[in-house]
């Protein structure tokens, strides 16, 4: 596949996610607050059918070993939990809790027309940035190196 | 023209979970369909740092799908909602507390989200769909650990809020 092709299929799923967020509300610091709050059942029915969706489909492409666009067989990738997981996973719950957006739905959030979002979209990047001067992730890029190789990028 | 039938928004305010979360699933298995690849926000946050940075490796497609979220976000707020034009954001936060304490929190929120989803390898997105999809461990360890330190968060800030929050 080409880079123009894979870079049309980047804008387009990003669309497709940022669409489905904006018209659940996912956006919204009051949406991600209720629900961790327990107020609310609707964001967890939201990802809880999701997950069961795509893990499902993810199961039944991997058994018929099903072959991608790109020309390899699907690879799914797994991983054993590492303290780096816990560990960064802990602080984001906290950020999470207190910012009440995470990366995706504060992109949104600014894309509604929310202004306050461009703090949190500026914080998001220093936090990255700040966490990348750390010496031993080995992980965090959100590519799957493995497969990669097969690409004409 | 009727004005009423021009401006009419085509999607609710809400649409049902049951619909949008299906979507969701769908959504991420057909892209593994087509790009053998997770789609996770966090992932795409830093390939665009590193881009605008000029430094370290760099998926262009990422960046692309970093800027289609915000496209998508675009379509459906402003032309298929009704909920068009600029606002603050943030409704219920700054319902409860004054503007020059919450946007040093939503800061700091948000450089603990970066920093937490760059360690831990992901976010939301990425460990929680598409890794728990993909029946990763470590993605539902990770789910685990930030579903339960969010909850408890949320807890101490309703705490100290006195119930505000």
């Amino acid at each position: 596949m080409n880079s123009r092709r894979m870079n049309f299929f980047g804008l387009f799923f990003g669309a497709g996610f940022g669409g489905i967020l904006a018209a659940g509300t996912l956006h919204e610091y009051d949406t991600i607050h209720a629900m961790l709050r327990l107020d609310e059942f609707y964001v967890y029915g939201f990802m809880g059918s999701g997950i069961i969706v795509a893990t499902a489909a993810l199961w039944i492409f991997e058994k018929k070993q099903t072959t991608t666009l790109i020309g390899s067989e699907i690879k799914l990738q797994r991983s054993k939990p590492q303290t780096n997981h816990i560990k960064g996973a802990a602080v984001f719950g906290t950020g999470w809790a207190i910012a009440g957006t995470c990366p995706a739905p504060a992109l949104v959030m600014l894309a509604s027309g929310g202004i306050l979002a461009s703090i949190a979209i500026t914080g998001i990047f220093l936090g990255i940035h700040l966490a990348s001067k750390r010496g031993d992730l080995e992980f965090g890029d959100g590519e799957h190196h493995q497969v990669t190789s097969s690409f004409s990028n | 023209m009727d004005n009423q039938l021009i401006f009419a928004a085509l999607l609710p305010e809400r649409a049902p979970w049951f619909i949008l979360g299906p979507l969701l699933g769908a959504l991420t298995a057909t892209f593994f369909l087509a790009m053998n690849q997770p789609l996770g926000a966090s992932g795409a946050y830093t390939q665009t740092l590193n881009f605008l940075r000029r430094n370290g490796y760099r998926v262009i497609w990422r960046i692309w799908y970093f800027i289609g979220m915000a496209l998508g976000g675009v379509i459906v707020t402003q032309f298929l909602q009704d909920s068009r034009g600029f606002r603050s954001g943030f409704d219920a936060f700054r319902a409860a507390s004054p503007l020059w304490l919450v946007i040093p929190l939503i800061f700091i929120g948000s450089v603990l989200i970066g920093y937490g989803a760059k360690v831990a390898g992901g976010c939301t997105s990425g460990h929680g769909i598409c890794g728990i999809a993909q029946r990763s461990k470590s993605s539902i360890v990770a789910t685990c650990t930030f579903m339960s330190s969010a909850i408890i968060a949320t807890g101490a800030i309703r705490l100290i809020s006195g119930g505000k929050l």
